[in-house]
């Protein structure tokens, strides 16, 4: 039970910080720092409530794959600039009322459906493989389809802005 | 409980990062944590809740890929308005032209 709880603290200390640094820092480098900290957050509550797949697709995907994808965004961007990109910010309270405004409202609406600190067993690789190609096969071949497009897409955006 | 305030709280953080950032890339980031925020919660109600964990393995699976496949065509976005316009803060992005 402690060793869970510690788990948990220590996976929402990592999505806590990440996500504080992503809203305040003012140095790029360090957003996507803060945002590599909280995606490996996200992949330890995923590994804690027993989804081992999702954590390592998480890992894969978010850590390996879109954290790349924007520090390359960041180097193309920022190239001409020189130093450290800094990110401008108009900090105000009225988008920090409204932002946690609806956290409340999230916390009021679903309260009722969260239990105490130890979760149900979670998914294999096995089972989840089950489910796509089983039950849920066109969902799956949607995602397919739907990655196809947002590939193309990419394509096609990158290249009508070397045209020009 | 702490899960869903946990969640909470950081998608309240995300929010906050897209209303006050100005720089594309921090906005996406800011939309990153939403998503990332909803998918734990989405994990853990289904793990309350006593429902199939393969069922919410595979939803839980497609939200991420859906949300690596919406920054990737974000990303690019930000990139193809850096090369044409050389700018990259929302202020700066007044026209919404073809």
């Amino acid at each position: 039970m402690t060793l869970q709880v510690l788990a948990f603290a220590l996976a929402a200390l990592l999505m806590l910080g990440g996500a504080a640094v992503v809203a305040l820092t003012k140095d790029l480098m360090r957003l996507v720092v803060g945002l590599g900290v909280f995606l490996l957050g996200v992949a330890g509550l995923f590994l804690y409530y027993g989804h081992a797949f999702l954590a390592t697709a998480q890992v894969f995907v978010y850590v390996g794959g879109v954290l790349v994808l924007v520090v390359f965004a960041v180097m193309v961007v920022h190239r001409a600039s020189g130093g450290r990109p800094i990110v401008a910010s108009r900090h105000d309270i009225g988008a920090a009322a409204v932002a946690f405004g609806v956290s409340g409202m999230l916390v009021m609406s679903l309260r009722g459906s969260v239990g105490g600190w130890l979760p149900a067993p979670g998914a294999s690789g096995a089972s989840i493989a089950e489910e796509l190609l089983g039950g849920h096969l066109v969902a799956f071949e949607s995602l397919g389809v739907l990655l196809l497009v947002a590939l193309v897409a990419v394509l096609v955006i990158i290249g009508s802005g070397e045209r020009r | 409980m702490t899960v869903l305030v946990l969640c909470a709280v950081v998608f309240g953080i995300g929010m906050y990062t897209v209303l006050t950032r100005r720089e594309i890339v921090a906005i996406l980031a800011g939309v990153e944590l939403m998503l990332g925020s909803a998918n734990v919660l989405f994990i853990a109600l289904a793990s309350f809740s006593g429902a199939d964990a393969g069922v919410a393995g595979a939803i839980g699976l497609v939200i991420l890929v859906i949300a690596a496949a919406e920054a990737a065509v974000g990303l690019s976005l930000v990139v193809t308005i850096s090369r044409r316009s050389k700018r990259s803060s929302i202020d700066e992005l007044t026209e919404v032209n073809g």
